[in-house]
């Protein structure tokens, strides 16, 4: 009885569209009609894409970045974090505003920052003598630039994440450690790591999730573009979706997204079960 | 997180003894001290864009009569010569709603999760875990041919009720997650002086679940509030936007007047930075995680 609402809500709004989605992917239809049954053909068309690789090959290098340099960046901090330092608590509470405003404001903010030649990142690179630094102009600059925003975006989930798994980790190992003349480097690598391994997986299947499903931070600050080096996956189905009205096609790729997206978290979710039975 | 002092704990364990006291303590403070530097450099590199947006805001924009090192101008130009003020209103509207429809429906259905330990209900968690890690890019396309047979495209009710279903399994861990926490006896007792269910409930678990509650609002808020792609995909007409596709079309037509983006930018920060900096304490990403990890 308790569960009945949120039971609807989701059958309704989350399982409905999402098996639904499933029969528009075997079909060649548009955003209002259903379309000529097509079967597996528009898995194997978009398999047989360039732009589907290319993106596919973004996202993974987006996912990477974006879930090992926020879990570095933020677990780098929740180790300073730790020790004492002044006004403690203003440090957290600050370093958590990327994750809290909005990802539209943060974007404008960074275009501000990089977009133009009369940005400052560009200027400052010009006075550096790097010449002429244009981040969102050059493929490789612009898919850097978004893998740092991802992570600038990213870290203060992270340093919550693992702030609290260093919480719960039992000083006493320390003392015992110290005992033993174990360095700080050998404390960390031999009985942080461990002892924080099973959020740190849990973080990790999470960001995965969230890079891999991430669109507006992409499509503000590059919109995909230049010459679609930064278009993912989640960007190519909805450009093939929304600009293109090919539906098939496009949930087609959100499917086979998905799909590798349940694996990966699967496997990620053994890995945990097997840190817990030791 | 207010609760979890790590610093004091691990603080104990480096504490020196004997005659070491003296040197290390002063070896100490001076450490501190640097590292309260080393970290004020790290906040003040990471806080360059969102002060950039404050600063941008607040300066006059070219052919400004203005002399003064800031001015409010833009923000009265903004607010008097577009349409902020509507996509604001229709921000706050669409956020509240969903965050109270969030709270009644996830709350009784998160005290399922947690006391009932039957197959059924662990697999109702399975699913919501399945359903949570989908992209919404998939869902859009067949709610968008849902919506539009009804009507609901364009419009703001639409937009609030696929928040309502997108926060919605986070929303129920978040709950259950608190509901852990709160001992079974209570409720036990409540039972023996001849309680309902739904009485024990009501006057014994939600009573006691503030902080959860709390916590499952503000994950909502944000929800709401920050989203673009459901917004974008949904609301077509300028009257109907909420800040997020306002803030993008305003960029788009304005893009080298920065005073004027910015204010818009400031006009959109404001509502979750003053509620996060009220109620920081119940913001608790570590929560979706940590529930995570039980189940």
């Amino acid at each position: 009885m308790f569960a009945l609402p949120s039971l609807i809500l989701l059958l309704l709004l989350n399982l409905y569209p999402v098996i639904y989605a499933f029969i528009q992917s075997m079909h060649n239809g548009t955003l209002l009609s259903t379309g000529p049954f097509v079967g597996w053909g528009n898995y194997v068309k978009i398999l047989h894409e360039a732009s589907f690789w290319r993106a596919a090959r973004f996202t993974v290098i987006f996912t990477v970045s974006g879930v090992f340099g926020s879990w570095i960046v933020g677990l780098a901090l929740a180790l300073l974090l730790r020790t004492h330092i002044p006004a403690n608590g203003l440090w957290k509470v600050l370093l958590l505003l990327p994750w809290v405003v909005p990802v539209v404001v943060s974007a404008t903010s960074w275009n501000w920052l990089v977009a133009t030649p009369q940005s400052p990142l560009p200027i400052l690179a010009e006075h550096l003598g790097l010449g002429n630094v244009l981040f969102l102009a050059n493929p490789v600059l612009a898919q850097i630039t978004v893998c740092v925003f991802k992570v600038w975006i990213s870290f203060p989930f992270m340093m919550m994440m693992m702030s609290a798994a260093l919480a719960s980790v039992d000083t006493n190992v320390y003392e015992a450690a110290k005992v033993d003349g174990a360095s700080k480097w050998q404390t960390f690598r031999m009985i942080t790591l461990p002892m924080i391994a099973r959020p740190t997986f849990v973080s990790w299947i999470l960001m995965t999730i969230f890079c891999v499903n991430d669109f507006p931070t992409i499509f503000l600050l590059t919109g995909g573009g230049p010459v679609n080096s930064t278009q993912s996956l989640v960007l190519l189905a909805y450009l093939t979706v929304f600009e293109n009205f090919q539906t098939g096609p496009g949930v087609a790729i959100a499917f086979l997204m998905t799909l590798v997206l349940v694996v990966v978290s699967v496997v990620l979710f053994r890995q945990i079960r097997k840190v817990s039975i030791e | 997180m207010s609760t979890l002092s790590p610093s004091q704990a691990a603080d104990a364990v480096i504490a020196p003894t004997g005659a070491q006291r003296r040197t290390s303590r002063g070896l100490r403070e001076r450490g501190k001290w640097w590292r309260f530097v080393v970290m004020l450099i790290i906040t003040a590199v990471v806080l360059v864009p969102l002060l950039a947006v404050v600063v941008l805001s607040l300066q006059p924009s070219l052919g400004s009569t203005s002399t003064g090192p800031f001015t409010f101008e833009n923000f009265i130009e903004v607010f008097g010569q577009t349409s902020v003020l509507t996509w604001l209103k229709n921000s706050l509207l669409v956020t509240v709603v969903t965050v109270v429809i969030a709270v009644v429906v996830a709350a009784p259905a998160g005290y399922v999760l947690s006391r009932s330990r039957s197959k059924l209900v662990s697999g109702y968690s399975l699913i919501l875990f399945v359903v949570q890690s989908l992209p919404v890019v998939t869902a859009i396309i067949p709610l968008f041919i849902l919506f539009a047979t009804v009507g609901l495209v364009d419009n703001l009710v639409g937009v609030t009720i696929i928040y309502v279903a997108a926060t919605m399994s986070v929303a129920i861990w978040m709950m259950a997650a608190y509901y852990d926490s709160i001992p079974v006896a209570l409720e036990e007792a409540a039972w023996v002086d001849g309680a309902s269910l739904f009485g024990s409930f009501t006057r014994i678990v939600l009573r006691n679940s503030l902080p959860g509650i709390l916590s499952t609002a503000i994950f909502s808020f944000l929800l709401a509030w920050n989203d673009y792609l459901i917004a974008v995909v949904f609301l077509r007409s300028n009257p109907n936007y909420t800040l997020p596709v306002g803030l993008e079309s305003f960029f788009q037509q304005n893009a080298t007047n920065w005073g004027l983006v910015m204010a818009v930018a400031v006009v959109m920060m404001l509502p979750p930075v003053i509620l996060f900096a009220f109620l920081n304490k119940y913001f608790s990403v570590g929560g979706i995680g940590g529930s995570l990890a039980g189940r």
